[in-house]
């Protein structure tokens, strides 16, 4: 059984309009998926609408084998599924310590106990506690974001280009800690532009095309596969 | 000179009470609500019934040097809810489902409908007559002797609207610093798509904001009946102070509202000896106007 | 039946002279998309401007310049859009909603000035007698009132034509790019603000145009002739009438100014004198719940807006 699974999702901003038209995907846990395709294919609206911010037209989305396609967004990271959107994805009016204690007491726990928690898997964030999020660099924002995500134990954790506008360096401490959050168990479904580093670092890809699946296959083969840079450019020849 | 000052910070206690509600509701419902000035009305007059129901034509005794007694106080806290409820009403009946379809701007003339619909009822259930709470007299206190810089006189009422208004911000502080709700309003005000990631519930938040909007909206009516009239048109000759004041301070900021208030109230209180007293509210336009031309952001605000 | 004409002479001078300031609303708003929430305020500043140009020389108060009535309303069109131009420049370049604000602050300080500032408007009296223009040589009757009627349509004729043209110019066009795409808004930075401005200033010039004829079709003004009721109502005017649409922006100002007079003259027959001023009350309230249940059921009014000027625009 898989931790996290889309099946045969069509969705979209508007109705009658899809973007994702009929996607499937799996991830087992403990496993990194990588969610590719050129720009506009619809990565970010399926990990979007499997998040639950984005309605779904038909199609499911299931979690540890139960369908979660109609529980509203915010109850979903208590249920085991996180995600770290792209932009904006730390509450900059609140200090990290604020940032981490909100999102533990609305998923039910113990606030203090959750925050040292992950105080104790990134010990950076401990230093950071009382800052105020919006004055975090690029890279300790995403590893707010992703311990915000982590905090209620989900098994399953969704990021949008978590790599897009840091530096090299940050690029490499966050895709660190996603090998870390992997070791746990956690299943990660991870959308990146940055095709060569997600490829090194997940298990299996899965490339998007104009909202259908194109590819699905383990990830360190297709580094080098002319398949990828075809299904990349045939889409911009096709638009 | 110490006078104007003090009637300023009276004034300005009233604006940033309603200041701080506007500018939570702003922040996070995203748009300028013209009809929170008629919640400050609302909860003016609505204390005003209670306190008539609780006294049932007896006369109400004053508590110490005070010109109101306990019956004033279970009527605000009968208001409030009552208060409350109106904020929510309208918003189910109208902003809410305007929000799913519309723009915010379509939501500022529903707003500025809904004000005109609310201060027209209460003409009409109360007439336009002005109305007090007590009609007992005070003694104002002379704080400081005439010679210096003026002189200060200033009656129990208002020194208890001073200090009172400083403990409900004190509180509010609290509320939104330690509480988990508190928390989700400030979370949902910056970014509610987030905060639905992070667990709240942001349906509920909206309605916890209009609720406490409007609380704080119903206790600066009445600090304003208590220190002045009860009035029709008191809350909407507030709204420019309770806008200028929440720009001032940064849309979301509450820290930000309630310096902004005093500012205004201080604003105004000076407009009277440079234009007349019949310019008030000229003070609110020029603080209003000088913050928009040098930091539209705000004194304290770090958004656009 | 002379009077009955006469009432619809007087009904229609008035509708009409609140289509003009609609018109100038929907310039604003409906093509341009700038919330006004001080059409009290530039009303009234045309009024009170050809009041002082046209009226005899009063020694207590500013002019009394007894010019001609033509002059007067050429110098409401100019002071209203002196005053708009200073609030435009002032808060155009900021969020829409704190342009809606700076507006509703204008419309107040007008108010303040309008009843306080004695020497200028006469103070809670206002300004009386105003002339009414040829009224020597037509007589002050039925006639007057039909001559009247005749300018103020030929007017509101002139300005929807001239407003037709210029939506449908490539001026017009700009103004709906900035309304319906923040790109193209950005993309021509400074210049998208001074097409706001331009819109925005004329569309108050109406309003002050509509002022003075209101001014002289009433012989007087006073400050509570401008109250924030009457931003309302041309705001439900335009509304009701459908926003982007010349001729709904007519339609609704004669469709509300219909149902105020009737519901108006309905409760004056059936409320008892003394409950009067309560009824007024309930009319308002009546007027505002109709404006949330248009802008609920029927969010594009009478007539929605033309899409065939935006068909053009996105072809052009």
């Amino acid at each position: 059984m898989s931790a996290l699974a889309a099946r045969e999702v069509v969705a979209g901003y508007e109705p009658g309009l899809p973007i994702v038209k009929g996607a499937s995907l799996s991830v087992a846990g403990g496993e990194i998926v990588a969610l590719l395709g050129p720009n506009g294919a619809g990565k970010s609206t399926l990990a979007k609408a499997m998040a639950g911010l984005v309605p779904v037209a038909s199609g499911a989305v299931l979690l540890q084998g139960s369908d979660i396609t109609a529980v509203p967004a915010h109850l979903r990271l208590k249920r085991g599924l996180g995600f770290v959107p792209q932009t904006e994805n730390v509450f900059a009016n609140l200090t990290v310590r604020e940032n981490l204690e909100l999102a533990a007491s609305l998923a039910g726990l113990d606030r203090r106990a959750a925050r040292e928690e992950m105080f104790g898997f990134f010990p950076d964030l401990a230093r950071l506690a009382r800052l105020e999020a919006g004055r975090l660099s690029g890279g300790q924002r995403q590893m707010l974001a992703v311990a915000r995500a982590l905090l209620a134990k989900p098994a399953a954790l969704m990021l949008d280009e978590p790599s897009a506008g840091l530096s090299p360096r940050y690029v490499a401490e966050v895709f660190a800690m996603l090998a870390r959050v992997r070791q746990a168990g956690v299943a990660i479904l991870l959308v990146e532009q940055n095709v060569k580093a997600a490829l090194e670092l997940a298990d299996r890809a899965v490339v998007l095309v104009d909202g259908t699946v194109r590819l699905d296959e383990p990830a360190r083969p297709l580094l080098g596969d002319p398949r990828l840079p075809a299904l990349f450019l045939g889409a911009r020849e096709h638009a | 000179m110490l006078q104007l000052v003090a009637d300023g910070l009276i004034v300005g206690s009233v604006v940033s009470l309603g200041a701080v509600g506007l500018t939570l509701t702003y922040s996070l419902l995203r748009f300028a609500n013209f009809g929170h000035g008629e919640l400050l009305t609302w909860g003016a007059y609505l204390t005003l019934a209670f306190l008539g129901l609780l006294l049932a034509g007896a006369e109400m005794a004053p508590i110490g040097p005070f010109s109101f007694g306990w019956p004033l106080l279970a009527a605000l806290m009968l208001a409030l809810p009552a208060t409350a409820a109106i904020a929510l009403a309208v918003d189910w009946a109208l902003f809410r489902r305007l929000a799913r379809h519309g723009n915010a701007i379509t939501l500022v003339i529903a707003s500025f409908g809904a004000a005109l619909a609310l201060r027209n009822l209460v003409q009409f259930i109360w007439g336009t007559l002005p109305e007090y709470y007590t009609r007992e007299i005070q003694i104002a206190i002379r704080l400081v002797p005439r010679d210096v810089l003026g002189g200060l006189r200033i009656t129990p009422d208002q020194l208890l609207v001073l200090a009172l208004t400083a403990a409900v911000v004190v509180l509010l502080h609290l509320f939104l610093s330690y509480s988990t709700l508190g928390r989700a309003m400030r979370a949902t005000a910056m970014n509610p798509a987030l905060a639905r990631l992070a667990g709240a519930d942001v349906a509920k938040v909206a309605r916890a904001t209009w609720v406490i909007g409007a609380a704080l909206a119903c206790i600066a009516g009445v600090f304003a009946g208590l220190t002045g009239q009860i009035r029709p048109m008191m809350g909407f000759d507030l709204l420019l102070p309770l806008f200028a004041a929440a720009i001032l301070g940064g849309i979301g900021n509450v820290w930000g509202a309630v310096i902004g208030g005093l500012i205004v109230g201080l604003a105004e209180s000076f407009t009277v000896p440079l234009l007349g007293a019949e310019y008030r509210a000229a003070g609110s336009f020029a603080v209003l106007i000088a913050i928009l031309l040098i930091r539209p952001t705000g004194l304290f605000g770090a958004r656009a | 039946m002379e009077s009955a004409l006469s009432y619809l002479a007087f009904f229609l001078v008035f509708a009409s002279i609140f289509a003009i300031a609609t018109l100038g609303l929907n310039l604003q708003w409906g093509a341009t998309g700038l919330f006004n929430v001080g059409v009290a305020g530039f009303f009234s500043v045309g009024a009170y401007a050809s009041a002082i140009l046209t009226t005899p020389p009063d020694p207590e108060r500013l002019g009394g310049f007894a010019l001609p009535v033509a002059v007067g309303w050429l110098g409401a069109v100019v002071a209203s859009g002196i005053v708009a131009w200073a609030v435009g420049a002032a808060a155009l370049r900021l969020r829409h909603d704190y342009l809606a604000i700076t507006t509703f602050g204008v419309a107040v300080v007008i108010q303040l000035v309008a009843l306080n500032a004695q020497w200028i408007t006469g103070g809670p009296f206002g300004r009386q007698s105003i002339p009414r223009p040829l009224v020597a040589e037509i007589g002050a009757g039925l006639l007057w009132n039909l001559f009247y009627l005749a300018v103020v349509l030929a007017i509101l004729a002139a300005l929807y034509w001239a407003f037709e043209t210029l939506v449908r110019s490539p001026w017009g066009r700009v103004l709906r790019a900035i309304r319906e795409d923040e790109g193209a808004a950005e993309s021509l930075g400074k210049r998208a603000m001074a097409f706001r401005l331009q819109a925005f200033v004329l569309g108050c010039m109406a309003m002050g145009l509509a002022g003075a004829l209101y001014a002289h079709f009433v012989g007087f003004v006073a400050p509570e002739d401008f109250l924030p009721i009457l931003t309302f109502q041309i705001w439900v005017m335009l509304i009701i009438g459908g926003s982007g649409n010349n001729r709904g922006a007519i339609l609704g100002a004669y469709a509300v100014w219909a149902i105020w007079s009737v519901s108006g003259g309905l409760l004056r027959e059936i409320v008892p004198q003394a409950e009067q001023a309560r009824a007024a009350a309930l009319q308002v309230v009546l007027i505002g719940v109709l404006l949330a249940a248009i802008l609920l059921l029927r969010p594009r009014g009478l007539i929605g807006e033309e899409r065939v000027v935006s068909r053009h625009a996105g072809q052009g």
